[in-house]
């Protein structure tokens, strides 16, 4: 049996993959099972889907904690969070990357492919839907299924849903990222500091749930204590602030839905740290002081 | 009251998980920032329950009740009445959507209307299921695609109008009954604070584009809510014990058919699916305005 | 508030006792709706507050998932509350029960046994209350009107105890009690008050000193949450022990706890009986005395916390037991026989289950005596069967 953990962000079809690489595998005998993890995440906010494969019957019903692949649809979510947790020693990550394998820092030195799925999906589909892509890097980096069947399981899958040629243009993307998928050794050495959890016992849980503003030594929980959830990793886009040009009407900030705008000296500024890169800000801004640019991490 | 006079100080935190662009945050932030820190809330199952908080953060900072879908009247009912009994004065609001307020909601809201409790009751209307993942509900416009009103090849969309949840609240004669959009600050602000200083069942209605949900750019949600209005699709107004006291007109109203442009849920709208959304406008028009619509 | 009540003897209704033992408690909110026959209920306590004996508040709402979904938010912001209902009512209430109890709000509801549809009856049957046996609230039954009053204001002395705090929910059955009049002795307000104290939430909701209640809670929390409900459960049967001894010793009538037990002492086969067929059946018992029959009878007061240790040491003496039930739970047995043969588990004693009186039959004196009869049988010879459905057309005993 192997096991892969797939990342993504809620949107962008993470689950549609984990269960179309399940079908893929089921069209050349294999039996798969292929499940998301069920959140309460919303669009835009990391989420994980998960695929087993074996040649006989999995009873197993757990989530995945050690796989053997990791798949990665965001590539912003390799600087947000240690994806390779739990991989297995000789396990490989696949990630939708415009870099080449060496070129891609983790927290340790791991086998790695790489493929520019957002630039194929543009290419072919017209959006930068790389749920499909991704799966043709997949067949090319693992050799567990064939690319023949990734593209079977993408026109049964997604043709029955969006229509035949949609179908068809989504396996032509699995195609293209398979020819185009490099394999090598990504970098180690990020390091990476777990949030801690709070994990009371029977004893310290408060009756009945019922939570006040608490310090824990995993810090601030209960009452207003959502200002510790930074959502600043889910934003693509950036909105940059012209101060010369902000006229301080508070339009963003009353309109942002993060509230995450304050004004300093009468102009806007805002804080990255929950900034989701809604747009909103820049549409509405009556002076078009603020302009979104794509986020480059490091 | 404006923007400007809003004050810094939130109580409801970032860090809460909404879809970017969803202007639900927005909403429910400013109008806090009118109630107050002496508010109780209650949400019932909805989006805003599980952005605001997902045990043990949360981004509330005033007490807050969830107990179950159906119930947000007969809750908010309930904490108003103990702290009647204690002889204590403090803002009991409820904030719903439009499927715990137009569907599953509608039995104890009537209730909570006609016995007249000292509470506000705010609907925000995204005209659909978004936390259960978009399916139809009373406030689902004509036509629109839902994922139990797909747009199939045999019927596409919803067949039915939306419900006027607004009118049926204006019909129980209660102190206060507005419609609000978050694209009007002002007018938004002056009603939250209307509501806030009346006494006894305080209804408003607010305005939700769902970017997940009506399918279009986040950075969008604004100007939707914008053109809603314009259009006659979404009308602002007050009502007190029953009678219209206030509406907003506006100045140069737009065809439906621009304000469905860039909503995925409308893309498979024929001419003939875009006259009948016009008719029902114009009839709301008429029935609100008393007269029709200037072509 | 309420006005000073003396201490009175009355000839009243079950239905009376129940909301007289409300207003005795001093209850803040009472929220409800009228349902045959629990609407006797309502109507007292509407008198009581319309009369200004009470400053209580009273949602009148318009169904009883609003009463009960009222009756929580209102004892979540501090205060003592009260409902009460019947049959489909409760039924119409179920997601509210388990949100009551997993909250940690002492809420009190008499529950009038009636008969769920269907076919729509408006008669005794237990079959509302016993579905509700795993919404995690202390669930028992009284026999007679005296004991409705002096169970609401026992249910808030146990239910509000710190090292309970579940919601509590007396039953009585429909007309038998709630319609019947019948001598009753009402403590006075003030001595109900220095018994009960003042209600004093481990939580509540107040802008002074804001706290989150009933958030969306993923899997990491629930379940210390859920065994947290489960030692509240056990500890209240410790609890309920307690207050019925302080109670006996305050107001001079005894309810023994959990149990109560009549004439098993040197008993051959006891019979377990539930609500008001324990009445007729003690008068069964005195009669089969009467004739050498060593019999016995258990007066079964709660269900739940269900009282496992008490019917083991019944158990170990006698060579028989019955269990009469008053619902069925198809497919299996009558709710109250399926966990007693569950608490006497290992135990070497047959164990039958006695069905009668659904849908509001009259459970008479003969039914019980049939009861008797095969019972003293099972001592002697192994039963061919557990189930009996006591007086029921073309069904063989």
């Amino acid at each position: 049996m192997y096991e892969i953990r797939f990342h993504g962000r809620g949107g962008q079809g993470g689950r549609m993959a984990a269960e179309a690489y399940a079908l893929a595998a089921f069209l050349e005998g294999s039996y798969a099972v292929s499940f998301p993890f069920f959140g309460a995440e919303r669009r835009g906010a990391p989420v994980r889907a998960f695929t087993r494969v074996d040649d006989k019957k999995i009873r197993i019903k757990t989530q995945v904690y050690e796989p053997d692949y990791v798949v990665v649809l965001d590539e912003t979510l390799i600087e947000t969070e240690d994806v390779l947790e739990g991989l297995k020693e000789d396990g490989m990550v696949i990630i939708n990357t415009a870099k080449k394998p060496e070129e891609v820092r983790l927290s340790k030195p791991v086998k790695c492919a790489t493929v520019d799925a957002t630039s194929i999906a543009l290419e072919i589909l017209g959006r930068p839907i790389t749920n499909t892509a991704i799966l043709g890097a997949i067949a090319k980096a693992t050799g567990r299924v064939s690319i023949d069947s990734i593209e079977k399981a993408i026109i049964e899958k997604f043709g029955a849903r969006l229509g035949k040629e949609a179908g068809e243009k989504n396996a032509k993307a699995a195609r293209v990222a398979y020819e185009k998928t490099l394999v090598g050794v990504a970098q180690g050495g990020k390091a990476f500091v777990p949030r801690k959890k709070w994990l009371p016992t029977v004893e310290e849980m408060p009756i009945g749930g019922a939570t006040p503003a608490m310090e824990t030594d995993a810090g601030l929980v209960g009452i207003g204590s959502f200002i510790e959830n930074k959502t600043g990793d889910w934003r693509t886009f950036m909105p940059i602030i012209d101060k010369e040009k902000c006229i301080g009407c508070k339009f963003c900030w009353f309109y942002c839905p993060e509230g995450c705008i304050s004004m300093e000296d009468g102009k806007a500024s805002v804080d990255y740290d929950y900034c989701k890169g809604c747009g909103i800000c820049a549409n509405e801004c009556p002076v078009n002081a603020i302009e979104m640019k794509r986020e480059v991490r490091t | 009251m404006n923007i400007k006079d809003l004050p810094e100080e939130s109580l409801f935190t970032p860090g809460h998980t909404a879809c970017a662009g969803c202007p639900a945050p927005a909403i429910v932030r400013n109008m806090m920032k009118i109630f107050g820190k002496d508010t109780i809330v209650y949400t019932p199952a909805n989006c805003l329950l599980v952005f605001s908080g997902t045990y043990p953060y949360l981004a509330w900072r005033v007490p807050y009740l969830h107990e179950a879908f159906e119930n947000t009247a007969a809750c908010i009912s309930g904490v108003a009445r103990a702290y009647r009994k204690k002889g204590k004065k403090t803002l009991v609001v409820g904030i719903a959507g439009d499927g715990g307020t137009y569907d599953i909601g509608i039995q104890a809201l009537s209730g909570a209307a006609e016995r007249n409790e000292d509470v506000i009751y705010v609907c925000y209307d995204n005209e659909a299921y978004m936390n259960t993942g978009i399916q139809r509900s009373g406030a689902t416009p004509y036509g629109a695609a839902t994922t139990t009103t797909p747009a199939g090849r045999k019927i596409a969309g919803k067949l039915e109008h939306k419900k006027d949840m607004a009118e049926i609240m204006r019909a129980h004669e209660v102190p206060y009954v507005a419609t609000l959009s978050i694209s009007h600050p002002k007018d938004f602000l002056e009603k939250v604070e209307k509501a806030k200083e009346t006494e006894g069942f305080r209804y408003l209605h607010v305005l939700s584009p769902c970017p997940t949900g009506w399918r279009f750019d986040p950075a969008k949600s604004i100007e939707i809510a914008r053109k809603a209005v314009d259009s006659g699709m979404w009308t602002l107004y007050e009502a007190e014990y029953g009678e219209i006291t206030n509406i907003y007109k506006p100045k140069k109203k737009i065809p439906v058919e621009e304000y469905i442009k860039g909503q995925g849920r409308f893309r498979h709208f024929t001419p003939e699916m875009i006259a009948e959304l016009q008719k029902w406008v114009d009839r709301k028009w008429k029935r609100l305005y008393g007269e029709l619509p200037e072509s | 508030m309420i006005q000073k009540l003396p201490a009175k003897k009355m000839v009243v209704t079950g239905d009376y006792a129940a909301a007289y033992g409300a207003l005795l408690c001093d209850v803040d909110v009472v929220a409800a709706y009228p349902i045959t026959p629990q609407t006797l209920i309502v109507e007292e306590f509407s008198n009581f507050v319309n009369d200004g004996i009470t400053d209580a508040e009273f949602i009148m709402v318009e169904s009883e998932h609003s009463a009960m979904s009222a009756c929580i938010a209102a004892q979540a912001a501090g205060a003592r509350t009260y409902t009460a209902t019947a049959s489909q009512g409760l039924a119409l209430m179920h997601e509210m029960l388990f949100i009551a109890s997993a909250l940690r709000l002492p809420i009190v509801m008499p529950v009038v046994n009636r008969t769920v549809a269907a076919p729509i009856g408006i008669w005794c049957e237990h079959n509302d209350s016993m579905p509700q046996r795993d919404t995690g609230w202390i669930q028992m039954a009284c026999e007679d009107n005296q004991e409705v009053l002096d169970m609401i204001i026992m249910a808030y002395k146990i239910g509000e105890r710190k090292d309970v705090l579940l919601p509590v929910m007396p039953c009585l059955d429909a007309f038998i009690l709630s319609h019947t009049v019948e001598p009753v002795d009402a403590p006075s307000s003030d001595e109900v008050a220095d018994f009960i104290g003042k209600y004093e939430p481990h939580a509540m909701l107040d802008p002074d000193n804001p706290m989150a209640i009933g958030t969306f809670t993923p899997p990491e929390y629930i379940q210390e949450l859920r065994y947290q409900n489960h030692v509240a459960m056990e500890n209240a049967k410790k609890a309920i022990k307690e207050v019925t001894k302080e109670f006996a010793d305050e107001f001079g009538r005894d309810y023994h706890g959990l149990i109560e037990e009549y004439k098993c002492d040197d008993a051959e086969v006891v019979l377990i009986t539930v609500g008001t067929v324990t009445g007729t059946a003690r008068e069964v018992v005195d009669k089969l005395r009467q004739q050498g029959k060593k019999v016995g009878l258990i007066k079964l007061r709660f269900y739940r916390p269900f009282p496992r240790e008490e019917l083991r040491s019944i158990a170990e003496n006698v060579e028989a037991i019955g269990v009469y039930d008053r619902a069925i739970s198809y497919g299996s047995g009558g709710p109250l026989f399926i966990e007693t043969r569950n608490a006497l588990y290992g135990m070497d004693v047959p164990v039958l289950n006695f069905l009668a009186g659904l849908g509001g039959r009259d459970v008479v004196t003969g039914d019980v005596e049939k009861m008797y009869e095969i019972l003293m049988k099972a001592k002697d010879s192994k039963p061919d069967k557990e189930i009996y459905w006591i007086g029921t057309r073309g069904v063989s005993i």
